[in-house]
């Protein structure tokens, strides 16, 4: 069976709240899926329900085929991280990691093990009560590797990580998913996914908005701009707008084009004789794709299905 | 490192798919039970106030039976407690209310770090880590119950032929040897651990440390006030004698006078072993059914 | 962008108060808002409800005589004498008597005193249906001198008297008693006495040889009818006893009769001359078969033997009244509000470190101290509130129900039941104040409520349930908080009555000082939550 995680038509209500409406994705190995979505869109408990914490009232969230609760050494299969700060305070954080790991039938070498991959050595017999925020995460992805499992699923890992932290935890979690694993990673902050994550799933209201990779998602958001810089604006507006792009005046002598390449800016401008003082092309970045997906929910997705963009 | 993936495709999955049905969890279940237990064997012992609450229950137990017991003079004539024994071991009030503490921390601890849904996450099984937890929480409380009581025992033993319960009025020395005591002995350890399993399912239940604790002292410490002070119907009187928690519980202590008491002692303490049995089922159910 | 400095920003917004007041505002906005808090606050008030109205029971069933038709509840009732204070007063005794109109005095000496006991042995059919025991005198038999208002229970008198173990008394009004000349009385010993009336006041006089007096001291009772009876009494209270061993409460109680001889018995005022010798209270010696009261003549010496008490009644085991209760018996269910309320109290603070919102809370008042007054304060006051209406509620329904069932609730003073209820709602406030200065003192909440509960509420039932022995429970009783249910009380004890003063009816302490002890926890434990609260780091 295939190291993965397969939701399908997940449904959960909190009260007069639906948390989750017919969540269904896949995740798979090799490649780190980024899940990103507004707050309250049901990413934690979608988490939830996959580790048989929640129960969903419809659909079903498998392991490799089974569900969670039939796993046996479930941190072998799957490793994650849901929130930091559940640590007993007054309990040693070796300590903590070495519960879970008889827990599995694993003993203190694998916990040695883990602290080395983690970078914890140091601080790791001192209390969890003690530890800052980005060591709690520290000790987090520790534990979610005790069990070297080959799938991970982590909350909101970057939150509270200091630059150098974050730029360790996407390195880390690029090489766990070289080796080959399925690693399942949730955020909000986009700026953080684009450099880690290459594939998306985006939901929102419960949903799955998108399921796309992020080489697919950027290009297919019009977030291409060309800048340009030019004392003839009003020639310049015609020119460019003759062919076919969109043309804003953001500055008294400067344009935003959207819809054309910047090669092609400068050709037309050249041909047109308007003279210009800088050409800039500005790529959609993965936060301005969001945006606008999470904006034109129903438009991208009919977009989505049509291409066929999928992984 | 670069792992080839089909080496963690092949799975520990296909190996160990439980088998489908209630026999089939009933026995993964089972499985899952020595890394269960060794989890929360290692969760109690790592966390300092384990020590501390299990020193405080020797302390409570043994220092309250001592006051007692120095406190208590026979003189001639009417006036001397008949049970020696019982007045002895009267700590057990106390050392109760410190064997609740822990075993509701136990439980309420996890709840209140959140860190319930990684017991949860890493034992799936969630009877079993109930079961565990019970099994570990009650034989710690076992071995502090017999020191409490056996240090109580001792103070019994020490102070009250000093007190005048000599041989002359009637009082062997206490000792062990001595049948009904040791029973009074024993039944009082048991009596502990059962109180610990009881304040653990009523916890489970509950969640918060607070409510659980006032729950299982309020469900402890009212019938006997009701018993002496307010009901005076007879009916209800003896259903209450035989049927509440701490009441019937400590009948087990008599070592004299047992024609007269409301309930035969071993059977009181069976009525406490209903009652904790009850606590944790509930807790148990309600942890299944409920979110984490 | 402006070129230049920036001016600072000012809020426009108006200043608001920094003050208690709205100190306690917020703490109460942050009180009521809790749902859990308020139900919790209701369910205390109802768990004191229905633990003290339990006492649901059969009805007493009696009968006046083995033909009479059977009586249930409050039909039941035998109505207890009141005397002039207001309190339920025990009257019986042997009374030789003349009436006096207007001023007089009555003089006598008492050459002996001596008293028999009822035997404790079980009585067959065949024997008599009592027996007399031992010849044993009770502390307070008595025998001597009485003007008193009229036969009637219950009304105003003064006495001079020599009793078994107290010497020389002057007793009126049931509940006044003064000390005269000490010492048993006898025939090479004898005590003189005198009653003089003056109005409505009577001054008694002792003395041991008939012409050396002392003024023992003056009763005024107020509305004294010109014409009263003045005379000879005996009487002897019941011998109460403990029947088994401690912790049981199984007492037994036996008849007793006192015997005094008087002689040299002179009256002057306008008296009616001939001796008239009556039981006053139905009093019946030592039972219906054994030695009655009587009175005999021989020359000028009289022969008086009574039986009974003119006393205050106490409640307990002891009690010459049947069954009986106290209005602070359906109180008993405030203990189990205090649980409930210490719960809540102890939340209170504990919620506010568990979520880190102390800090939250010490960042809007750096005046910590002022913190927790305000805390205290409002958990204080609400608890009160909660507790004074139920307090009344279960004394109301309490009482009535009480006395449709047969059971006689001893009466007392407004004052008195004023006490016990404010008393009772001021035991669950101050009890709410300590439990949430040990929760700021310990941050943790299941050691607080732990520590509370088992300083209030493990001590109260250790004492109240005897599951320890006598002498423990009495020094529970005076050293830990439980000591404040003493406010309880409603019955005092009486000097000049040996009734068997023990719990639930009768404290250690007194009512003020009990509820004292449990301040003082209070104030020491908010003291030292203060000082941590001021040092440690939120």
């Amino acid at each position: 069976m295939e190291a993965t995680i397969e939701v399908t038509g997940l449904r959960k209500r909190f009260g007069p709240t639906l948390a989750l409406d017919g969540m269904t994705f896949t995740v798979d190995p090799g490649q780190v899926t980024g899940f990103v979505g507004p707050n309250g869109a049901g990413k934690s408990t979608t988490m939830r329900v996959v580790l048989g914490l929640d129960a969903a009232e419809q659909g079903t969230a498998l392991i490799g085929g089974q569900r969670y609760q039939d796993l046996r050494h479930p941190l072998s299969h799957v490793g994650s991280l849901l929130d930091a700060g559940a640590l007993q305070p007054s309990r040693s954080a070796r300590n903590h990691l070495l519960w879970l790991a008889h827990s599995q039938g694993l003993n203190a070498r694998r916990v040695d093990e883990v602290v080395g991959q983690a970078g914890l050595q140091s601080a790791i017999k001192r209390r969890a009560g003690g530890y800052s925020l980005g060591m709690r995460q520290r000790l987090g992805i520790a534990a979610a590797l005790l069990g070297d499992p080959p799938i991970l699923m982590m909350d909101e890992p970057f939150n509270g990580m200091d630059p150098e932290g974050i730029v360790w935890m996407r390195g880390f979690l690029r090489s766990l998913a070289a080796e080959g694993r399925a690693v399942l990673v949730s955020s909000h902050l986009m700026g953080e996914l684009q450099d880690t994550a290459d594939h998306l799933v985006v939901v929102g209201r419960g949903k799955v908005i998108a399921d796309t990779s992020v080489a697919d998602l950027i290009s297919a958001a019009s977030g291409d701009r060309v800048a340009v810089r030019t004392t003839a604006r009003t020639e310049a507006m015609t020119v460019l707008t003759h062919a076919g792009a969109t043309v804003a005046a953001t500055g008294p002598d400067t344009l935003t084009i959207s819809g054309l390449t910047a090669q092609r800016v400068v050709t037309l401008l050249g041909d047109g004789a308007v003279p210009f003082s800088e050409v800039s092309a500005h790529r959609a970045t993965l936060e301005e794709a969001y945006m606008e997906l999470t904006r034109d929910a129903v438009e991208f997705r009919a977009a989505a299905d049509s291409t066929g963009a999928a992984r | 490192m670069n792992h080839a993936p089909p080496a963690i495709q092949a799975g520990p999955s296909a190996a160990h798919a439980a088998p489908p049905g209630r026999r089939g969890a009933l026995r993964a279940g089972l499985a899952a039970m020595p890394g269960t237990l060794h989890a929360e064997w290692t969760k109690l012992r790592t966390v300092s106030g384990t020590a501390w609450l299990l020193a405080g229950v020797v302390t409570a137990t043994a220092a309250v039976s001592a006051a007692a017991v120095a406190a208590t003079k026979c003189t001639t004539g009417l006036g001397c407690p008949a049970d020696p024994t019982k007045l002895s071991l009267t700590g057990v009030y106390l050392g109760q209310a410190v064997v609740a503490i822990l075993a509701v921390l136990a439980v309420s601890n996890e709840y209140s770090t959140g860190m319930v849904r990684v017991t949860l996450a890493a034992m799936p099984r969630r009877l079993a880590v109930l079961a565990a937890k019970a099994a570990i929480v009650g034989a710690m409380v076992l071995v502090a119950g017999a020191v409490a009581v056996a240090a109580s025992l001792l103070a019994g033993r020490l102070m009250l032929p000093g007190n005048g319960f000599t041989a002359a009025h009637g009082f062997a020395a206490l000792s062990l040897a001595h049948g009904p005591t040791l029973r009074a002995a024993c039944g009082s350890v048991l009596y502990l651990a059962l109180i610990a399993i009881f304040s653990l399912g009523i916890a489970t239940a509950v969640r918060d440390s607070a409510v659980a604790i006032g729950l299982s002292l309020g469900l402890l410490y009212l019938p006997p006030i009701l018993i002496a002070l307010t009901v005076t119907n007879p009916v209800w009187l003896h259903r209450l004698q035989r049927y509440t928690p701490m009441t019937a519980g400590l009948t087990i202590q008599n070592t004299t006078g047992l024609h007269g008491l409301p309930i035969t002692p071993w059977a009181g303490l069976g009525v406490l072993a209903l009652w904790a049995a009850a606590a944790l089922l509930t807790g148990g159910l309600l942890l299944r059914v409920r979110d984490a | 962008m402006s070129a230049g400095t920036i001016t600072p920003y000012r809020s426009a917004q108006p200043a608001g108060h920094d003050g208690f007041p709205q100190l306690l505002r917020a703490e109460w906005i942050k009180f009521r808002s809790v749902r859990g808090w308020i139900i919790g606050v209701v369910v205390a008030g109802l768990l004191m409800l229905a633990v003290g109205l339990l006492g649901v029971q059969a009805s007493i069933a009696c009968s006046s005589g083995p033909h009479a038709p059977v009586k249930h509840g409050a039909a039941c009732v035998t109505p207890v004498p009141i005397g002039p204070g207001g309190e339920p007063v025990s009257d019986s005794f042997y009374f030789v008597r003349q009436p006096l109109t207007g001023n007089g005095s009555i003089t006598a000496q008492v050459t002996s005193l001596t008293g028999v006991q009822q035997s404790a042995a079980p009585s067959g059919p065949n024997t008599a249906q009592t027996q007399a025991g031992p010849h044993v005198l009770q502390p307070w038999s008595k025998a001597g001198i009485i003007i008193k208002q009229s036969t009637k229970q219950g009304s105003a008198y003064a006495a001079m008297m020599v009793t078994g173990g107290n010497g020389v008394r002057m007793q009126y009004d049931y509940t006044q008693d003064i000390a005269g000349i000490p010492g048993k009385v006898s025939a090479v010993h004898p005590r003189w006495l005198r009653l003089t009336r003056s109005g409505d006041t009577i001054t008694g006089y002792d003395s041991a040889d008939g012409f050396h007096w002392t003024r023992v001291g003056s009763a005024d009772l107020a509305g004294l009818p010109s014409t009263v009876q003045v005379g000879l009494f005996a009487t002897s209270p019941m011998h109460v006893y403990e029947s088994s061993s401690f912790g049981s409460g199984n007492y037994n109680g036996v008849n007793t009769i006192a015997t005094g001889v008087f002689d040299h018995v002179g009256v002057s005022g306008q008296h009616g001359g001939a001796w008239a010798g009556a039981a006053v209270g139905g009093s019946q010696g030592l039972g219906p078969n054994g030695p009655g009261d009587s009175y005999q003549q021989a020359g000028g010496s009289f022969t008086v033997t009574g039986s009974g008490d003119i006393a205050p009644v106490t409640a307990g085991p002891g009690s010459s009244v049947g069954p009986s209760g106290t209005i602070e018996q359906h109180l008993v269910g405030t203990f189990a509000g205090l649980i409930a309320v210490v719960v809540i109290a102890t939340m209170f603070i504990t919620a506010e470190y568990r979520r880190g919102m102390i800090r939250l809370t010490l960042a809007a008042t750096p005046r910590r101290g002022r913190v927790l007054a305000a805390k205290a304060v409002v958990i204080g006051a609400v608890t009160f509130v909660l507790g004074l209406i139920a307090a009344i509620i279960a004394v109301l329904i309490g009482t009535r129900l009480s006395a449709n069932q047969g059971i006689y609730v001893f009466p007392v003073s407004w004052q008195t039941e004023a006490r016990v209820l404010l008393g009772t709602a001021a035991v669950l406030a101050v009890g709410a104040v300590l439990a949430l200065a040990v929760g700021t003192i310990l941050r943790r909440s299941a050691a607080a409520i732990t520590v509370v509960i088992a300083g209030v509420v493990l001590t109260y039932i250790l004492a109240m349930a005897s599951l320890v022995p006598l002498p423990v429970a009495e020094w529970l009783l005076r050293v830990t908080p439980a000591a404040g249910f003493a406010i309880q009380q409603s019955l005092p004890r009486w000097p000049q009555v040996t009734g068997v003063y023990g719990l639930p009816q009768y404290y250690p302490l007194s009512p003020w000082a009990g509820f004292a002890v449990l301040c003082g926890y209070a104030v020491v434990a908010m003291g030292l939550a203060v000082l941590l609260l001021r040092r440690r780091d939120a």
